[in-house]
């Protein structure tokens, strides 16, 4: 709310001259210049935000984690973790569990019913040494607790921290996190495709524009074919191979796009009848457990499979079987079999793809991104020879096709979705290092004028913006009931909560925040035995205003000290003094209880009857006093006529009024010394005059 | 009443998906020209619908209900926009600035406390909220807001206090067990899709071991819908699913009947039935009520206090009534004389019609003849007097005009001749100007969805009745009066969901509002709470009759500036919690861009009175003190500390909201070291500003 309207200023103070809290840094600890293992370290006056938690998927172990090592665990806040795939959330049972992280962690509904399965399932198939596992059930269990959920479009602030999600229509439940900290937005995409396909919905255009957007660049500058064209050629591959007498293989992640897959291949089936001999297997113990998440979360789909739900579940597959494992394959002819992993890095889709490719009559379907350095790779590019799992070399003659059906945005959906959001600060992550680069050139140039800036930073290498954000304060209540004009003074509390401020009135202070006020009485009683009009005397003597008075209920005599302190004399044997804290007035009641402490020592002193003739002797006292005072300083000081001093200073003469303090004098000089002296000294003499301030 | 403001509202939000918070939104739609947008949560806007669905063939089944139509229903529907929980709306154009966002209210799934806020003021409107966590549902987040400016609530159960929920559905399923074992049914007459989740819940998992079933005219498809809203509901069943993907909607025990013949198909012997509508004035329950009534081992399980002047209201009387008066009234298809009259008067009111039409279109043609006699009278220039569109539909008519009553001279031709009427097309610079849209090809896919609602009516509907009043074959309702001896047992349970009178107290003392409208509740209620919140909540509370028009606006100021680099590296701030607080002395000034903005003093700062913030609690202070190694205790309200000081606050602590927002807290002993040691640690609790 506080960013609309009063946007925060986006002028970049181009060097680093600002204070260390303007200073906006992102961190790629991981998906820099490279696709996998997705890790965004961001932080801004001193709040730290964490995106994505993901392995590379090439690499095993240690190796596969992002560079966590890079920052401390511990200072981040938030970590939003935008969909369920391997490559950014398979880190996380590691990070919460094995790091001093003690932050929150937040993903929708979806990715966090999915996240449990497809991370179990990646704990039992990832055959690696005990020491190289990075984390075990028990951890994915016991991070499941410390996992937040957020609806899409919910707004959540953590520590000051605000931060909403968009539809990012990569899979399902993914979602790409807006964060506002301090009026400073940044927009971090994930993965995210803006054409709407069989069951998820395109990815929103966020409503409000970003200061930076971290964005995907898988695909950099590559177009995708229209989605039916795609379709039609994977059918068309599919059919014509099967019609061959050979088999059909599709590596695919367990989840995510394999559903889409399967949406297509269930349609193509029924659609045509002379194929319902052939089977269409999905070997993924997986398929059966999150059908029911893809089930309940229809909601978060698009229309068009939300119209086929009402009357039957497109999730419930009319020609597909499941297939557990490769010892339950009966391969005997044509069949189609879509497998994980999608990388061909081990698994079933590897056995079936070692046992097939050297047979012409088969085909091998790639649907979708296949990282650097896996097997899946390699074959795209069509090797006369691959190295099978059992480390002999075989021919590769089977057809491989390479049909993506991703759900990356490709070229023309990142530069239209850029120029729609029109963030002034573009930062590139996940994508090999040369798309990326591709990519950058483009949107240079396409965004030439616009000034933005366009940053593509490698794994640890920091990117640094500074965000001059003018801080904006409400004056509310009371003290707002005029607004005042330029050179006028303002005086009340500056309340900050998270980062907005608020100037208001004391009193208003409970009105608007749930902070209280408070007074402190206190009252102390002090036993005193003497007569109450000496208290009262001796108050006189200190202080200006001293109001004698009698209390109304209980009709006791009591003073009032400079309208602050309040001393009562309760009873014949002690007297109580009131106050309400501040420190003036704590300093006045101390005064007050010393001052009583001493009469007491030292009764009975004074009468209050003799007063006029004690001030008579006083008074001589006192010209004595002066006179003596008089002749130390300067000398030669005499009683002259009408009552003044005579005071002669090395022939200079000046003649000083007892009463007025008037110095007359031939001498400028002597007569301010004169002056200034006997101002002094009657200061010093004398008890506090009431009018002197 | 809703008629004299409908055209007025800019906004409709929507809370509960039950009868008394939706009910009129199509009759005020279709009737009253409300057009406003409609804002409303997933499961609110589904189940409303549903809901809707259910009342509206319930009482179509028995009486001629013509306030709406099914297609009003789904119009009505049609553009909501939905939000999720948290979600900040911002809007646009006339609301500007202005941001609604819906907050968990508990009672029913998907019910929503609206948050709408503009410049940092919240008004708040919470109607029945439910502080309880549920088996299905979470409690509601009412008191995490703090301070509106406004809020609206209800004073509906302000008088009424509950048992805990474990109690109340022990004797639930106690009640239900005791009647089936003596072989009754039970009847428990229900809403179609609010609070009758939670009680399908307690049945699915009570150990009863007789049949349960559930039905409405829309079971199946609540059933259905609410598997997929998970996400709106309690921490537990979220929970449960996400690592057993057990849903817990997944319903093994209570079956979902749409039609009532398959209840009576059913297997004999005691059986548990949820049935619509919860007034017993139609619906399944209505009849069931009749059937099983008569018999003294059956029971009536009330869960909802009845609406005043229904049946329900009635039997919950005490003590109940020994037999009552219902119509029994049925839809019948129209047969033998009947159906003739039905439909020669059909006939006859479409030739009205249709002569209506005809006598209409020729005076239309008439008056664009008359008002032809200034121009041309060669050309007759349709589109000088209608637009384009409509000169396109009515031209056809015309033509047809023209041709059945054969030639009609316009009355200021020269000489007989056919109308002619020119099409004209606007130009501009660039040609013709093209409506867009007449070029755009339709995307398949998008086609698919636009029928939602129209697919999902026709496989789930009862096939009977409904079929009866879907088709629009003719058919009449027919009623008979009768009397039931009402001889079975009826008890009423509290299972409403709603937050009962104590809760409602202490969350609306924690929430604070600076001004607190009532509705809804009787006029004791009303009054009751009222005055109770006028004592501890806020001085502004208003319960508004109907029509009567309130006054709440704010009386706050505000005013933006701007704080300064230079004041800001002076502050020193003290942090209190979320907050962090500082006093400040500036001087005014003005940015480059005319904002007011906040500069250091010229001047030394003027004396302020000091101000001690900070909120003292007794109980923490105690054990703040004896950590410190003060013997401390409590004694007539007071804080005894050490021997002699005691300290205790003066006046109304709960009473934060209103009168006076300052703590008074007294600290008295007499002089000794240990008033001051006290005092020292009573210091520490507070900032000093």
């Amino acid at each position: 709310m506080a960013s609309i309207g009063q946007a925060p200023s986006l002028k970049r103070r181009d060097p680093p001259a600002g204070r260390e809290g303007d200073q906006l840094i992102i961190t790629p600890l991981g998906a820099g210049n490279e696709v996998g293992r997705s890790c965004v370290y961001m932080s801004f006056k001193g709040k730290t935000v964490l995106f994505d938690c993901g392995i590379h998927p090439a690499y095993s172990g240690m190796a596969a984690l992002p560079y966590f090592d890079e920052i401390d665990p511990s200072t981040i806040d938030v970590l939003l973790i935008t969909h369920f795939h391997l490559d950014h959330a398979a880190s996380l049972p590691y990070f919460l569990e094995k790091t001093t992280f003690k932050g929150r962690v937040f993903m929708t509904h979806a990715t966090k019913a999915i996240y449990k399965l497809l991370l179990s399932d990646y704990v039992k198939v990832s055959k690696v040494s005990v020491e190289d596992m990075l984390y075990d059930e028990q951890d994915i269990f016991r991070s499941m607790d410390k996992i937040e959920v957020i609806d899409f479009h919910q707004t959540v602030e953590v520590n000051g921290i605000r931060f909403w999600c968009y539809t990012a229509g990569h899979v399902l439940g993914a979602a790409m996190f807006m964060v506002d900290i301090a009026g400073v937005r940044v927009l971090y995409t994930g993965d995210y495709s803006r054409e709407e396909d069989r069951h998820l919905r395109a990815a929103e255009i966020p409503q409000f524009s970003p200061d930076i957007c971290i964005i995907e660049s898988t695909y950099g500058v590559q177009l995708h074919q229209p989605r039916h064209i795609r379709e039609k050629r994977f059918t068309d591959v599919i059919h014509s191979t099967i019609s061959q007498g050979g088999r059909v293989l599709i590596p695919a992640y367990a989840l995510g796009r394999a559903q889409e897959l399967l949406l297509i291949l269930d349609e193509f089936w029924s659609n045509h009848p002379e194929l319902h001999n052939i089977p269409i297997y999905y070997a993924s113990p997986l398929a059966k457990k999150c059908m029911a998440v893809y089930q309940t979360y229809i909601n978060s789909m698009n229309e068009r499979i939300r119209s086929q739900f009402a009357t039957a579940n497109p999730f419930d597959f009319k020609h597909i079987s499941p297939l557990k494992s490769i010892e339950n394959f009966n391969d005997v002819g044509p069949s189609v079999v879509m497998a994980s992993p999608g990388g061909l890095q081990s698994g079933l889709s590897r056995q079936l793809f070692d046992m097939w490719c050297s047979d012409k009559k088969n085909a091998c379907v790639i649907p979708g991104y296949v990282v650097e350095g896996t097997l899946a790779k390699t074959i795209i590019n069509e090797p006369k020879e691959v190295t099978l799992m059992n480390g002999l070399t075989a021919p590769l003659n089977m057809q491989v096709h390479y049909i993506s059906f991703s759900a990356h945005a490709d070229f023309a959906q990142t530069s239209a979705f850029l120029d729609e959001v029109m963030p002034p600060n573009i930062v590139l992550v996940h994508g090999q290092e040369n798309e990326m680069g591709r990519l950058k050139q483009k949107l240079v140039t396409q965004f030439a004028d616009r000034n933005t800036k366009i940053l593509t930073p490698k794994n640890c290498q920091s990117v640094e913006m500074y965000f001059n954000s003018e801080k904006m304060a409400k004056t509310i209540g009371r003290l707002a009931e005029k607004t005042p004009e330029v050179g006028e003074t303002v005086s009340g509390l500056l309340v900050k909560k998270g980062f907005t401020y608020q100037i208001m009135a004391p009193e208003d202070l409970h009105v608007f925040s749930q902070l209280s006020t408070a007074n402190i009485n206190q009252r102390i009683t002090i036993p005193y035995t003497g007569a109450f009009g000496v208290i009262s005397h001796r108050l006189k003597q200190i202080y200006e205003s001293v109001e004698s008075s009698v209390d109304e209920e209980s009709s006791i005599p009591m003073l009032r000290v400079h309208d602050r302190v309040t001393v009562k004399h309760e009873s014949d044997k002690h007297i109580s003094v009131h106050w309400t804290s501040d420190p003036i007035s704590d300093m006045v009641s101390d005064s007050v209880v010393a001052l009583v402490l001493n009469i007491s020592r030292e009764i009975p002193k004074f009468v209050v009857e003799t007063e006029a003739v004690k001030t008579e002797e006083e008074s001589a006292r006192v010209e004595k006093i002066i006179h003596a005072l008089l002749v130390s300083l300067f000398g030669d000081v005499k009683f002259g006529e009408d009552g003044k001093l005579v005071i002669n200073v090395d022939g200079n003469v000046a003649h000083l009024d007892k009463q007025s303090g008037d110095v007359e004098s031939e001498n400028e000089g002597l007569k301010e010394r004169v002056r200034t002296a006997f101002r002094r000294i009657r200061s010093a003499v004398k008890p506090i005059p009431l009018s002197a301030s | 009443m809703v008629c004299r403001v409908a055209s007025t509202i800019d906004a409709v939000l929507l809370s509960h998906p039950d009868t008394l918070h939706l009910g009129a939104l199509p009759y005020a739609m279709k009737q009253l020209g409300l057009s406003a947008p409609v804002y409303a949560t997933e499961p609110v806007f589904r189940l409303g619908l549903l809901t809707m669905y259910d009342h509206y063939l319930s009482r179509k089944q028995v009486s001629e209900f013509d306030l709406f139509t099914l297609d009003d229903i789904d119009s009505t529907f049609q553009n909501v926009t939905r939000l999720t929980y948290s979600q900040n709306h911002h809007f646009s154009g006339k609301g500007e600035g202005i941001v609604i966002s819906p907050h968990v209210a508990g009672h029913l799934l998907g019910g929503t406390i609206w948050k709408i806020s503009k410049d940092g003021e919240d008004v708040i409107y919470a109607v029945d909220f439910n502080h309880r966590k549920e088996k299905h549902l979470n409690g509601t987040v009412l008191e995490s807001f703090v301070r509106p400016a406004v809020l609206i609530t209800d004073a509906y159960n302000a008088l009424n206090n509950q048992l805990p929920t474990k109690q109340r559905e022990r004797g639930f399923i106690d009640a239900i067990k005791k009647t089936v074992e003596a072989g009754g049914n039970v009847l428990i007459p229900v809403d179609t899709a609010g609070r009758v989740l939670e009680l399908v819940l307690i049945l699915e998992e009570s150990p009863l071991n007789c049949p349960i079933y559930f039905l409405t005219y829309v079971a199946s498809s609540t059933i259905d819908y609410v598997k997929s809203f998970l996400e709106w509901m309690s921490d537990n069943i979220a929970k449960s699913f996400e690592h057993t993907r057990d849903n817990a909607f997944l319903l093994k025990h209570v079956s979902l009947l749409i039609n009532k013949s398959d209840l009576d198909n059913a297997p004999a012997g005691p059986k548990v039935v949820l049935a619509s509508m919860a007034s017993l004035e139609g619906g399944f329950a209505h009849d069931i009520f009749v059937e099983w009534a008569t018999d003294t081992k059956n029971l009536i399980l009330f869960t909802e206090r009845g609406q005043f002047a229904t049946l329900a209201r009635m039997l919950q009387a005490d003590p109940p009534p020994k037999a009552v008066k219902v119509t029994m009234s049925k839809r019948i298809p129209l047969v033998g004389e009947e159906l003739l009259a039905y439909e020669e008067e059909q006939n006859r009111i479409k030739k009205e019609e249709a002569m209506k039409a005809s006598i209409i279109k020729e005076e239309e043609l008439k008056v664009v003849h008359a008002s032809d006699n200034v121009g041309d009278p060669m050309v007759i220039d349709a589109s000088n007097t209608q637009t384009s569109q409509e000169a396109a539909v009515s031209h056809g008519g015309r033509y047809r005009d023209v041709l059945i009553d054969g030639f009609v001279p316009p009355p200021n031709c020269a000489a007989p001749m056919f109308p002619f009427y020119e099409n004209a097309s606007e130009w501009d610079d660039f040609g013709e100007v093209i409506n867009p849209d007449d070029y755009v090809i339709k995307d398949d896919d998008m086609d698919q969805g636009a029928l939602p609602f129209v697919s999902n009516m026709d496989g789930k509907l009862d096939e009977g009745p409904a079929s009866l009043i879907l088709d629009m074959k003719p058919s009449k309702v027919v009623s008979t009066e009768l009397t039931v001896q009402v001889k079975c047992s009826l008890i009423y349970m509290d299972f409403e969901g709603r937050a009962d009178s104590r809760a409602i107290k202490s969350i609306l003392a924690h929430v604070a509002p600076l001004k607190l409208v009532l509705v809804r509740g009787s006029a004791e209620a009303t009054e009751h709470l009222k005055q109770h919140c006028l004592k501890n909540v806020c001085p502004q509370v208003y319960a508004p009759q109907i029509e009567e028009t309130i006054d709440v606006t704010s009386d706050l100021c505000a005013y933006k500036v701007q704080l300064s680099e230079k004041l800001m590296s002076n502050v020193l701030f003290k942090k209190l919690g979320d907050h962090e607080i500082a006093w400040i002395d500036a001087e005014v000034g003005e940015t480059e861009n005319g904002m007011l903005s906040l500069l250091p003093l010229s001047t030394s700062a003027p004396p302020h009175k000091s101000v001690l913030v900070g909120d003292l609690k007794l109980a923490d202070f105690k054990q703040f003190l004896s950590s410190k190694g003060v013997q401390v205790e409590f004694a007539g309200g007071a804080l005894r500390c050490g021997e002699y000081v005691t300290l205790r606050k003066a006046g109304d602590a709960s009473q934060k909201g209103g009168l006076s927002g300052t703590q008074q807290i007294v600290l008295e002993g007499p002089l000794c070291e240990d008033y001051y040691k006290i005092r020292d640690y009573l210091y520490s609790q507070f900032y000093l500003l």
